[in-house]
Protein backbone atom coordinates (compact mmCIF):
# COMPACT_ATOMS: atom_id res chain seq x y z
CA UNK A 1 0.00 0.00 0.00
CA UNK A 2 1.42 3.39 -0.93
CA UNK A 3 1.93 5.97 1.78
CA UNK A 4 -0.55 8.84 1.77
CA UNK A 5 0.71 12.05 0.24
CA UNK A 6 0.03 13.85 3.47
CA UNK A 7 -0.51 12.66 7.01
CA UNK A 8 -1.01 14.89 10.03
CA UNK A 9 -1.39 13.33 13.45
CA UNK A 10 -2.45 15.37 16.47
CA UNK A 11 -0.98 18.54 15.02
CA UNK A 12 -1.33 21.65 17.15
CA UNK A 13 0.10 25.13 17.05
CA UNK A 14 -0.63 27.64 19.77
CA UNK A 15 0.65 31.20 19.90
CA UNK A 16 0.38 32.07 23.55
CA UNK A 17 -3.32 31.96 24.38
CA UNK A 18 -4.28 31.89 20.69
CA UNK A 19 -5.07 28.38 19.48
CA UNK A 20 -4.22 28.56 15.76
CA UNK A 21 -4.46 24.81 15.10
CA UNK A 22 -5.51 22.20 17.63
CA UNK A 23 -5.14 18.41 17.51
CA UNK A 24 -5.72 18.03 13.79
CA UNK A 25 -5.59 14.56 12.27
CA UNK A 26 -5.66 14.61 8.51
CA UNK A 27 -4.75 12.14 5.77
CA UNK A 28 -4.71 13.01 2.09
CA UNK A 29 -4.23 10.24 -0.42
CA UNK A 30 -2.17 10.49 -3.58
CA UNK A 31 -4.06 12.18 -6.39
CA UNK A 32 -6.71 13.64 -4.09
CA UNK A 33 -7.79 17.26 -4.27
CA UNK A 34 -8.43 18.13 -0.64
CA UNK A 35 -10.06 21.44 0.11
CA UNK A 36 -9.86 23.12 3.48
CA UNK A 37 -12.78 25.35 4.27
CA UNK A 38 -12.78 27.80 7.11
CA UNK A 39 -13.48 31.36 8.10
CA UNK A 40 -10.65 33.88 8.37
CA UNK A 41 -8.48 32.89 11.32
CA UNK A 42 -9.72 29.27 11.28
CA UNK A 43 -6.13 28.02 11.02
CA UNK A 44 -6.01 27.06 7.33
CA UNK A 45 -2.90 29.07 6.48
CA UNK A 46 -1.06 28.03 9.65
CA UNK A 47 -1.85 24.40 8.82
CA UNK A 48 -0.53 24.84 5.28
CA UNK A 49 2.61 26.55 6.54
CA UNK A 50 3.24 23.64 8.90
CA UNK A 51 2.83 21.22 5.99
CA UNK A 52 5.44 23.27 4.11
CA UNK A 53 7.83 23.34 7.07
CA UNK A 54 7.64 27.11 7.45
CA UNK A 55 6.09 26.86 10.88
CA UNK A 56 6.99 24.15 13.39
CA UNK A 57 4.06 22.38 15.02
CA UNK A 58 3.85 22.72 18.78
CA UNK A 59 2.65 19.12 18.99
CA UNK A 60 1.97 16.21 16.68
CA UNK A 61 3.66 14.94 13.58
CA UNK A 62 3.50 15.72 9.87
CA UNK A 63 4.60 13.43 7.05
CA UNK A 64 4.68 14.86 3.55
CA UNK A 65 5.15 12.31 0.78
CA UNK A 66 6.38 9.94 3.47
CA UNK A 67 9.04 12.29 4.86
CA UNK A 68 9.45 15.28 7.14
CA UNK A 69 8.26 18.54 5.59
CA UNK A 70 11.68 20.19 5.91
CA UNK A 71 13.63 17.43 4.21
CA UNK A 72 15.21 18.34 0.90
CA UNK A 73 13.60 15.55 -1.19
CA UNK A 74 10.22 16.64 0.16
CA UNK A 75 10.81 20.23 -0.83
CA UNK A 76 11.88 19.16 -4.30
CA UNK A 77 8.47 17.55 -4.81
CA UNK A 78 6.23 20.17 -3.29
CA UNK A 79 4.91 23.30 -4.99
CA UNK A 80 3.10 25.97 -3.10
CA UNK A 81 1.35 29.27 -3.12
CA UNK A 82 0.64 30.69 0.31
CA UNK A 83 -0.18 34.26 1.25
CA UNK A 84 -0.41 36.83 -1.52
CA UNK A 85 0.64 36.14 -5.10
CA UNK A 86 3.86 38.10 -4.74
CA UNK A 87 6.63 38.46 -7.30
CA UNK A 88 9.84 40.46 -7.60
CA UNK A 89 8.39 43.65 -9.06
CA UNK A 90 11.48 44.73 -10.99
CA UNK A 91 11.90 41.35 -12.68
CA UNK A 92 9.97 40.29 -15.75
CA UNK A 93 7.63 37.31 -15.72
CA UNK A 94 10.34 35.22 -17.39
CA UNK A 95 12.99 36.38 -14.90
CA UNK A 96 10.75 35.67 -11.93
CA UNK A 97 10.28 32.15 -13.21
CA UNK A 98 14.01 31.84 -13.85
CA UNK A 99 14.72 32.77 -10.21
CA UNK A 100 12.21 30.12 -9.14
CA UNK A 101 13.77 27.55 -11.48
CA UNK A 102 17.20 28.16 -10.00
CA UNK A 103 16.02 27.98 -6.40
CA UNK A 104 13.91 24.90 -7.16
CA UNK A 105 17.02 23.37 -8.74
CA UNK A 106 15.14 22.45 -11.91
CA UNK A 107 17.90 21.49 -14.35
CA UNK A 108 16.01 22.08 -17.59
CA UNK A 109 15.84 25.75 -18.69
CA UNK A 110 12.86 24.79 -20.90
CA UNK A 111 10.76 24.59 -17.72
CA UNK A 112 10.42 28.39 -17.83
CA UNK A 113 8.96 28.76 -21.36
CA UNK A 114 6.82 25.69 -20.71
CA UNK A 115 5.31 27.31 -17.63
CA UNK A 116 4.84 30.60 -19.50
CA UNK A 117 2.88 28.76 -22.18
CA UNK A 118 0.91 26.56 -19.78
CA UNK A 119 -0.39 29.57 -17.87
CA UNK A 120 -1.03 31.75 -20.89
CA UNK A 121 1.62 34.28 -19.93
CA UNK A 122 3.32 34.44 -23.34
CA UNK A 123 2.07 37.94 -24.06
CA UNK A 124 3.45 39.17 -20.74
CA UNK A 125 6.67 37.14 -20.56
CA UNK A 126 8.90 40.21 -20.87
CA UNK A 127 6.72 42.50 -18.80
CA UNK A 128 7.88 43.48 -15.33
CA UNK A 129 5.84 41.89 -12.55
CA UNK A 130 5.00 45.32 -11.13
CA UNK A 131 3.09 46.10 -14.34
CA UNK A 132 0.95 42.94 -14.27
CA UNK A 133 -2.72 42.89 -13.39
CA UNK A 134 -3.69 41.04 -10.22
CA UNK A 135 -5.00 38.16 -12.26
CA UNK A 136 -1.76 37.79 -14.19
CA UNK A 137 0.25 38.04 -10.97
CA UNK A 138 -1.83 35.15 -9.70
CA UNK A 139 -1.08 33.21 -12.89
CA UNK A 140 2.61 33.92 -12.39
CA UNK A 141 2.46 32.69 -8.81
CA UNK A 142 0.71 29.50 -9.92
CA UNK A 143 3.23 29.02 -12.73
CA UNK A 144 6.03 29.32 -10.16
CA UNK A 145 4.32 26.81 -7.89
CA UNK A 146 3.98 24.25 -10.68
CA UNK A 147 7.19 24.97 -12.57
CA UNK A 148 8.81 21.73 -11.38
CA UNK A 149 5.70 19.55 -11.82
CA UNK A 150 5.41 18.78 -8.10
CA UNK A 151 3.84 15.68 -6.56
CA UNK A 152 2.05 17.78 -3.95
CA UNK A 153 0.61 21.23 -4.47
CA UNK A 154 -0.30 23.38 -1.49
CA UNK A 155 -2.41 26.30 -2.61
CA UNK A 156 -3.90 28.95 -0.35
CA UNK A 157 -6.72 30.71 -2.20
CA UNK A 158 -5.37 29.75 -5.65
CA UNK A 159 -8.02 31.52 -7.71
CA UNK A 160 -7.91 34.84 -5.87
CA UNK A 161 -8.03 37.71 -8.32
CA UNK A 162 -8.65 35.57 -11.38
CA UNK A 163 -11.47 36.40 -13.76
CA UNK A 164 -14.10 33.69 -14.40
CA UNK A 165 -12.14 32.37 -17.40
CA UNK A 166 -8.99 32.19 -15.28
CA UNK A 167 -10.86 30.39 -12.50
CA UNK A 168 -12.12 27.83 -15.01
CA UNK A 169 -8.60 27.40 -16.44
CA UNK A 170 -7.09 26.77 -13.02
CA UNK A 171 -9.90 24.37 -12.16
CA UNK A 172 -9.27 22.41 -15.35
CA UNK A 173 -5.51 22.47 -14.81
CA UNK A 174 -5.67 21.25 -11.21
CA UNK A 175 -8.19 18.58 -12.16
CA UNK A 176 -5.94 17.39 -15.00
CA UNK A 177 -2.87 17.37 -12.75
CA UNK A 178 -4.67 15.25 -10.17
CA UNK A 179 -6.28 12.85 -12.64
CA UNK A 180 -3.53 12.42 -15.22
CA UNK A 181 -0.37 12.93 -13.19
CA UNK A 182 -1.51 11.80 -9.75
CA UNK A 183 -0.64 15.19 -8.31
CA UNK A 184 -2.07 15.68 -4.85
CA UNK A 185 -3.58 19.08 -4.14
CA UNK A 186 -4.24 20.63 -0.75
CA UNK A 187 -6.07 23.88 -1.21
CA UNK A 188 -8.07 26.44 0.63
CA UNK A 189 -10.59 28.73 -0.95
CA UNK A 190 -13.41 30.96 0.09
CA UNK A 191 -15.09 30.36 -3.29
CA UNK A 192 -17.14 27.49 -1.99
CA UNK A 193 -18.78 26.82 -5.33
CA UNK A 194 -15.34 26.31 -6.84
CA UNK A 195 -14.34 24.00 -4.02
CA UNK A 196 -17.45 21.92 -4.56
CA UNK A 197 -16.58 21.53 -8.25
CA UNK A 198 -12.87 20.88 -7.84
CA UNK A 199 -12.27 18.97 -4.61
CA UNK A 200 -12.52 15.26 -4.12
CA UNK A 201 -12.64 15.70 -0.34
CA UNK A 202 -13.55 18.61 1.85
CA UNK A 203 -12.43 19.39 5.40
CA UNK A 204 -14.05 22.07 7.53
CA UNK A 205 -11.63 23.81 9.86
CA UNK A 206 -13.04 26.03 12.57
CA UNK A 207 -11.21 27.69 15.45
CA UNK A 208 -8.19 25.51 14.75
CA UNK A 209 -10.11 22.21 14.84
CA UNK A 210 -11.04 19.98 11.95
CA UNK A 211 -14.79 19.91 12.51
CA UNK A 212 -15.72 17.55 9.75
CA UNK A 213 -14.43 16.01 6.56
CA UNK A 214 -16.34 14.25 3.83
CA UNK A 215 -15.97 13.24 0.17
CA UNK A 216 -17.14 16.05 -2.10
CA UNK A 217 -19.47 13.62 -3.87
CA UNK A 218 -21.28 13.09 -0.56
CA UNK A 219 -22.20 16.74 -0.38
CA UNK A 220 -25.66 16.33 -2.00
CA UNK A 221 -26.63 13.85 0.72
CA UNK A 222 -25.38 16.11 3.50
CA UNK A 223 -26.94 19.36 2.45
CA UNK A 224 -30.49 20.29 3.36
CA UNK A 225 -33.26 20.76 0.85
CA UNK A 226 -36.43 22.77 1.09
CA UNK A 227 -39.38 23.59 -1.06
CA UNK A 228 -40.15 27.13 -2.07
CA UNK A 229 -43.39 28.09 -3.74
CA UNK A 230 -45.35 31.15 -4.62
CA UNK A 231 -49.10 31.58 -4.92
CA UNK A 232 -51.56 34.45 -5.38
CA UNK A 233 -52.46 34.24 -1.66
CA UNK A 234 -49.51 32.99 0.37
CA UNK A 235 -51.22 33.34 3.79
CA UNK A 236 -54.08 31.14 2.65
CA UNK A 237 -51.60 28.70 1.07
CA UNK A 238 -49.86 28.26 4.42
CA UNK A 239 -53.22 27.47 6.08
CA UNK A 240 -54.19 25.03 3.30
CA UNK A 241 -50.86 23.26 3.51
CA UNK A 242 -51.03 23.01 7.31
CA UNK A 243 -54.45 21.41 7.01
CA UNK A 244 -53.03 18.93 4.47
CA UNK A 245 -50.19 17.97 6.83
CA UNK A 246 -47.45 20.07 5.23
CA UNK A 247 -46.14 22.58 7.80
CA UNK A 248 -45.08 25.75 5.98
CA UNK A 249 -43.99 29.29 6.75
CA UNK A 250 -43.48 32.52 4.90
CA UNK A 251 -39.97 33.74 4.16
CA UNK A 252 -38.86 36.53 1.85
CA UNK A 253 -42.08 36.57 -0.18
CA UNK A 254 -42.29 32.81 -0.62
CA UNK A 255 -43.93 29.87 1.10
CA UNK A 256 -41.21 27.62 2.48
CA UNK A 257 -41.57 23.95 3.41
CA UNK A 258 -38.68 22.15 5.06
CA UNK A 259 -40.38 18.86 5.87
CA UNK A 260 -38.86 15.75 4.33
CA UNK A 261 -42.19 14.57 2.87
CA UNK A 262 -42.70 17.89 1.08
CA UNK A 263 -39.20 17.84 -0.36
CA UNK A 264 -39.51 14.24 -1.50
CA UNK A 265 -42.98 14.61 -3.01
CA UNK A 266 -43.47 18.21 -4.23
CA UNK A 267 -46.26 17.01 -6.51
CA UNK A 268 -48.37 16.15 -3.42
CA UNK A 269 -47.86 19.70 -2.17
CA UNK A 270 -48.99 21.11 -5.51
CA UNK A 271 -52.06 18.85 -5.50
CA UNK A 272 -53.00 19.93 -1.98
CA UNK A 273 -52.77 23.58 -3.01
CA UNK A 274 -54.88 23.08 -6.13
CA UNK A 275 -57.53 21.26 -4.10
CA UNK A 276 -57.49 24.10 -1.55
CA UNK A 277 -58.08 26.66 -4.32
CA UNK A 278 -54.64 28.32 -4.18
CA UNK A 279 -52.80 26.85 -7.15
CA UNK A 280 -49.05 27.44 -7.06
CA UNK A 281 -47.63 29.98 -9.51
CA UNK A 282 -44.11 28.72 -8.90
CA UNK A 283 -42.56 25.74 -7.14
CA UNK A 284 -38.87 24.94 -6.67
CA UNK A 285 -36.92 22.36 -4.71
CA UNK A 286 -33.99 24.37 -3.34
CA UNK A 287 -30.77 22.58 -2.46
CA UNK A 288 -28.58 24.13 0.22
CA UNK A 289 -25.27 25.08 -1.32
CA UNK A 290 -21.86 24.45 0.21
CA UNK A 291 -21.84 27.93 1.68
CA UNK A 292 -25.10 27.30 3.51
CA UNK A 293 -23.90 23.93 4.70
CA UNK A 294 -20.61 25.40 5.87
CA UNK A 295 -22.26 28.25 7.76
CA UNK A 296 -24.67 25.82 9.40
CA UNK A 297 -21.72 23.72 10.56
CA UNK A 298 -19.83 26.57 12.16
CA UNK A 299 -22.91 28.31 13.55
CA UNK A 300 -23.67 27.75 17.25
CA UNK A 301 -26.93 25.95 18.12
CA UNK A 302 -28.61 29.28 18.99
CA UNK A 303 -28.58 30.02 15.29
CA UNK A 304 -26.89 33.36 15.74
CA UNK A 305 -23.96 33.95 13.36
CA UNK A 306 -20.75 33.24 15.20
CA UNK A 307 -17.88 35.68 15.34
CA UNK A 308 -15.33 34.62 12.74
CA UNK A 309 -12.91 32.42 14.61
CA UNK A 310 -10.17 33.32 17.07
CA UNK A 311 -8.47 36.68 16.77
CA UNK A 312 -5.79 36.97 14.10
CA UNK A 313 -2.43 35.89 15.39
CA UNK A 314 -0.04 38.74 15.94
CA UNK A 315 2.21 39.12 12.93
CA UNK A 316 5.83 38.24 13.16
CA UNK A 317 5.39 35.12 15.24
CA UNK B 1 25.75 23.10 -0.47
CA UNK B 2 27.99 24.41 -3.28
CA UNK B 3 25.22 23.79 -5.80
CA UNK B 4 22.71 25.49 -3.52
CA UNK B 5 25.00 28.47 -3.10
CA UNK B 6 25.60 28.80 -6.84
CA UNK B 7 21.84 28.67 -7.47
CA UNK B 8 21.15 31.23 -4.76
CA UNK B 9 23.95 33.55 -5.92
CA UNK B 10 22.61 33.45 -9.47
CA UNK B 11 19.09 34.27 -8.31
CA UNK B 12 20.24 37.02 -5.95
CA UNK B 13 22.56 38.54 -8.58
CA UNK B 14 19.67 38.78 -11.03
CA UNK B 15 17.53 40.51 -8.41
CA UNK B 16 20.34 42.92 -7.51
CA UNK B 17 21.16 43.67 -11.15
CA UNK B 18 17.58 44.58 -11.98
CA UNK B 19 17.14 46.81 -8.93
CA UNK B 20 18.02 50.48 -8.47
CA UNK B 21 20.28 49.68 -5.51
CA UNK B 22 23.53 49.29 -7.49
CA UNK B 23 22.96 52.61 -9.27
CA UNK B 24 21.89 54.48 -6.14
CA UNK B 25 24.81 53.22 -4.04
CA UNK B 26 27.34 53.81 -6.84
CA UNK B 27 25.95 57.33 -7.27
CA UNK B 28 26.42 57.90 -3.52
CA UNK B 29 30.08 56.84 -3.84
CA UNK B 30 30.67 59.08 -6.86
CA UNK B 31 29.12 61.96 -4.94
CA UNK B 32 31.35 61.22 -1.94
CA UNK B 33 34.47 61.25 -4.16
CA UNK B 34 33.38 64.51 -5.83
CA UNK B 35 32.67 66.18 -2.48
CA UNK B 36 36.10 65.08 -1.25
CA UNK B 37 37.67 66.45 -4.42
CA UNK B 38 35.82 69.71 -3.91
CA UNK B 39 37.24 70.02 -0.37
CA UNK B 40 40.72 69.34 -1.73
CA UNK B 41 40.16 71.98 -4.40
CA UNK B 42 39.10 74.48 -1.74
CA UNK B 43 42.01 73.62 0.53
CA UNK B 44 44.49 74.01 -2.32
CA UNK B 45 43.93 77.76 -2.24
CA UNK B 46 43.64 79.32 1.22
CA UNK B 47 42.17 82.54 -0.16
CA UNK B 48 39.40 80.67 -1.92
CA UNK B 49 38.80 78.63 1.23
CA UNK B 50 38.42 81.80 3.30
CA UNK B 51 36.10 83.27 0.68
CA UNK B 52 33.85 80.22 1.08
CA UNK B 53 33.64 80.86 4.85
CA UNK B 54 31.95 78.09 6.83
CA UNK B 55 32.32 75.47 4.11
CA UNK B 56 36.05 76.10 4.01
CA UNK B 57 36.31 75.70 7.77
CA UNK B 58 34.47 72.36 7.66
CA UNK B 59 36.72 71.14 4.88
CA UNK B 60 39.74 71.97 6.99
CA UNK B 61 38.33 69.99 9.90
CA UNK B 62 37.45 66.93 7.88
CA UNK B 63 40.20 66.62 5.34
CA UNK B 64 43.17 68.34 6.82
CA UNK B 65 45.56 69.29 4.09
CA UNK B 66 45.20 69.38 0.33
CA UNK B 67 47.58 66.57 -0.54
CA UNK B 68 47.41 62.87 -1.34
CA UNK B 69 47.55 61.64 2.30
CA UNK B 70 44.80 64.15 3.14
CA UNK B 71 42.56 63.04 0.27
CA UNK B 72 43.05 59.36 1.10
CA UNK B 73 42.29 60.07 4.75
CA UNK B 74 39.12 61.95 3.80
CA UNK B 75 38.09 59.05 1.53
CA UNK B 76 38.66 56.52 4.32
CA UNK B 77 36.55 58.57 6.72
CA UNK B 78 33.85 58.87 4.07
CA UNK B 79 33.77 55.07 3.71
CA UNK B 80 33.71 54.62 7.48
CA UNK B 81 30.79 56.96 8.18
CA UNK B 82 28.99 57.39 4.83
CA UNK B 83 29.77 53.80 3.94
CA UNK B 84 27.95 52.58 7.01
CA UNK B 85 24.84 54.30 5.66
CA UNK B 86 25.35 53.21 2.03
CA UNK B 87 26.45 49.63 2.73
CA UNK B 88 23.85 49.36 5.48
CA UNK B 89 21.15 50.46 3.06
CA UNK B 90 22.26 47.80 0.56
CA UNK B 91 22.15 45.10 3.27
CA UNK B 92 18.75 46.27 4.47
CA UNK B 93 17.44 46.12 0.90
CA UNK B 94 18.87 42.64 0.27
CA UNK B 95 16.98 41.16 3.22
CA UNK B 96 14.16 43.60 3.88
CA UNK B 97 12.81 43.53 0.33
CA UNK B 98 11.80 39.89 0.72
CA UNK B 99 9.34 40.95 3.42
CA UNK B 100 8.25 44.24 1.88
CA UNK B 101 7.63 42.57 -1.49
CA UNK B 102 6.15 39.56 0.34
CA UNK B 103 8.46 37.22 -1.54
CA UNK B 104 10.07 35.69 1.57
CA UNK B 105 7.70 32.71 1.54
CA UNK B 106 9.02 31.79 -1.91
CA UNK B 107 12.46 31.22 -0.38
CA UNK B 108 11.37 29.14 2.59
CA UNK B 109 10.27 25.78 1.22
CA UNK B 110 12.44 25.28 -1.84
CA UNK B 111 15.19 22.69 -2.27
CA UNK B 112 17.85 25.41 -2.09
CA UNK B 113 18.61 25.73 1.61
CA UNK B 114 17.71 28.90 3.47
CA UNK B 115 21.29 29.12 4.71
CA UNK B 116 22.52 29.17 1.10
CA UNK B 117 20.08 31.99 0.33
CA UNK B 118 21.31 34.00 3.34
CA UNK B 119 24.93 33.31 2.46
CA UNK B 120 24.34 34.36 -1.15
CA UNK B 121 22.82 37.65 -0.01
CA UNK B 122 25.72 38.30 2.36
CA UNK B 123 28.36 37.40 -0.23
CA UNK B 124 26.73 39.57 -2.87
CA UNK B 125 26.43 42.42 -0.39
CA UNK B 126 30.07 42.06 0.58
CA UNK B 127 31.17 41.89 -3.07
CA UNK B 128 29.12 44.95 -3.98
CA UNK B 129 30.46 46.94 -1.01
CA UNK B 130 34.00 45.95 -2.01
CA UNK B 131 33.30 47.10 -5.58
CA UNK B 132 31.94 50.40 -4.30
CA UNK B 133 35.09 50.90 -2.22
CA UNK B 134 37.26 50.10 -5.23
CA UNK B 135 35.19 52.61 -7.24
CA UNK B 136 35.85 55.25 -4.59
CA UNK B 137 39.61 54.52 -4.63
CA UNK B 138 39.66 54.73 -8.43
CA UNK B 139 37.79 58.04 -8.36
CA UNK B 140 40.15 59.39 -5.67
CA UNK B 141 43.14 58.46 -7.81
CA UNK B 142 41.69 60.08 -10.94
CA UNK B 143 40.34 63.21 -9.22
CA UNK B 144 43.49 63.63 -7.12
CA UNK B 145 45.58 63.44 -10.29
CA UNK B 146 43.31 65.96 -12.04
CA UNK B 147 43.64 68.33 -9.07
CA UNK B 148 47.43 67.88 -9.15
CA UNK B 149 47.62 67.14 -5.43
CA UNK B 150 51.12 67.17 -3.95
CA UNK B 151 52.68 64.39 -1.85
CA UNK B 152 52.32 61.49 -4.32
CA UNK B 153 54.53 58.48 -3.87
CA UNK B 154 54.02 54.80 -4.45
CA UNK B 155 54.20 54.19 -0.70
CA UNK B 156 51.63 56.93 0.02
CA UNK B 157 49.31 55.56 -2.65
CA UNK B 158 49.66 51.99 -1.36
CA UNK B 159 49.10 53.07 2.26
CA UNK B 160 46.16 55.31 1.34
CA UNK B 161 44.55 52.70 -0.91
CA UNK B 162 45.05 50.05 1.76
CA UNK B 163 43.45 52.25 4.43
CA UNK B 164 40.40 53.00 2.28
CA UNK B 165 39.98 49.37 1.22
CA UNK B 166 40.51 48.08 4.77
CA UNK B 167 38.03 50.58 6.15
CA UNK B 168 35.58 49.62 3.41
CA UNK B 169 35.95 45.94 4.24
CA UNK B 170 35.37 46.50 7.96
CA UNK B 171 32.36 48.70 7.24
CA UNK B 172 30.97 46.10 4.82
CA UNK B 173 31.33 43.49 7.56
CA UNK B 174 29.33 45.64 9.95
CA UNK B 175 26.58 45.97 7.35
CA UNK B 176 25.73 42.30 8.00
CA UNK B 177 24.17 43.42 11.28
CA UNK B 178 21.57 45.41 9.33
CA UNK B 179 20.71 42.33 7.28
CA UNK B 180 19.96 40.60 10.58
CA UNK B 181 17.85 43.55 11.73
CA UNK B 182 15.90 43.56 8.45
CA UNK B 183 15.26 39.81 8.80
CA UNK B 184 14.18 39.80 12.43
CA UNK B 185 12.24 43.03 11.89
CA UNK B 186 10.70 41.53 8.73
CA UNK B 187 11.13 44.63 6.61
CA UNK B 188 13.00 47.85 6.03
CA UNK B 189 11.82 50.12 8.81
CA UNK B 190 13.12 48.39 11.96
CA UNK B 191 16.50 47.93 10.27
CA UNK B 192 16.68 51.58 9.24
CA UNK B 193 16.03 52.43 12.89
CA UNK B 194 18.91 50.18 13.95
CA UNK B 195 21.13 51.78 11.28
CA UNK B 196 20.50 55.30 12.54
CA UNK B 197 20.85 54.20 16.15
CA UNK B 198 24.25 52.59 15.56
CA UNK B 199 25.52 55.58 13.56
CA UNK B 200 24.39 57.91 16.34
CA UNK B 201 25.89 55.76 19.10
CA UNK B 202 29.14 55.46 17.14
CA UNK B 203 29.40 59.26 17.00
CA UNK B 204 28.61 59.72 20.68
CA UNK B 205 30.88 56.93 21.95
CA UNK B 206 33.75 58.03 19.69
CA UNK B 207 33.33 61.59 20.96
CA UNK B 208 33.56 60.52 24.62
CA UNK B 209 36.59 58.34 23.94
CA UNK B 210 35.06 54.85 24.15
CA UNK B 211 34.63 54.26 20.44
CA UNK B 212 37.06 51.33 20.30
CA UNK B 213 34.61 49.27 22.37
CA UNK B 214 31.74 49.93 19.99
CA UNK B 215 32.42 48.02 16.74
CA UNK B 216 30.33 50.39 14.59
CA UNK B 217 32.69 53.25 15.57
CA UNK B 218 35.90 51.35 14.90
CA UNK B 219 36.26 51.88 11.10
CA UNK B 220 35.89 55.64 11.54
CA UNK B 221 38.48 55.66 14.33
CA UNK B 222 40.88 53.59 12.23
CA UNK B 223 40.33 56.00 9.34
CA UNK B 224 41.39 58.88 11.59
CA UNK B 225 37.99 60.54 11.92
CA UNK B 226 38.70 61.37 15.57
CA UNK B 227 42.22 62.58 14.79
CA UNK B 228 45.42 60.71 14.01
CA UNK B 229 46.16 60.26 17.71
CA UNK B 230 42.99 58.24 18.20
CA UNK B 231 43.50 55.87 15.24
CA UNK B 232 45.14 53.19 17.38
CA UNK B 233 42.22 51.11 18.62
CA UNK B 234 44.28 48.07 19.60
CA UNK B 235 43.27 44.53 18.73
CA UNK B 236 39.87 44.74 20.41
CA UNK B 237 38.49 47.18 17.83
CA UNK B 238 38.94 45.11 14.66
CA UNK B 239 38.21 41.93 16.62
CA UNK B 240 34.87 43.41 17.66
CA UNK B 241 34.06 44.26 14.04
CA UNK B 242 34.88 40.73 12.91
CA UNK B 243 32.79 39.35 15.76
CA UNK B 244 29.81 41.52 14.80
CA UNK B 245 30.15 40.57 11.12
CA UNK B 246 30.45 36.83 11.69
CA UNK B 247 27.96 36.82 14.55
CA UNK B 248 25.39 38.72 12.48
CA UNK B 249 25.88 36.37 9.53
CA UNK B 250 25.48 33.30 11.72
CA UNK B 251 22.49 34.77 13.57
CA UNK B 252 20.81 35.72 10.29
CA UNK B 253 21.26 32.20 8.90
CA UNK B 254 20.01 30.71 12.16
CA UNK B 255 16.99 33.00 12.24
CA UNK B 256 15.98 32.11 8.66
CA UNK B 257 16.50 28.43 9.43
CA UNK B 258 14.81 28.21 12.83
CA UNK B 259 12.21 30.95 13.13
CA UNK B 260 8.52 30.34 12.48
CA UNK B 261 7.73 32.06 9.22
CA UNK B 262 4.12 32.99 9.44
CA UNK B 263 4.21 36.56 8.12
Amino acid sequence: MTAPALRLQGVSKHYGPVRAVHAVDLTVGTGEVYALLGLNGAGKTTLMRMVLGMVRPGAGSIAVLGRGPRERPTRAQVGYLVAAAAAYPELTVRENLEVARRLRRVPTPAAVPDAVELFGLGEYADRRARDLSQGNRQRLALARAMLHRPSLLVLDEPVNGLDPAGVAEVRTLLGDLAREHGTTVLLSSHLLGEVARLATRIGVLHRGRLLEEFPARALPQRVRHHLELTTRDDDRAVAVLAAAGFPAHLRAGAVVLTGERAVRRPEDVATALVRGGVAPTGLTVVREDLEGYFLRLVRPPSGRAEAPGPPERPRGR
Amino acid sequence: MAGDLAAAVHAEALKLRRSRVPWATAAAMVLAALVGAFFMFVLQDVGRARALGLLGAKAQLAGGTADWPGYFSLAAQTVAVGGLLVFGTAAIWLFGREFSDRTATDLLAVPTSRTAVVLAKLLLGLAWCALLTVLLVALVLVLGALLGLPGWSAATAARGTGTVLGTGLLTAGLAASYGLAASVGRGYLPAVGVLFLTVLLAQVLAAVGHGEWFPWAVPALLAGAAGPGRADVGWAGPAGVVLVALGSAAATALWWERADHSA
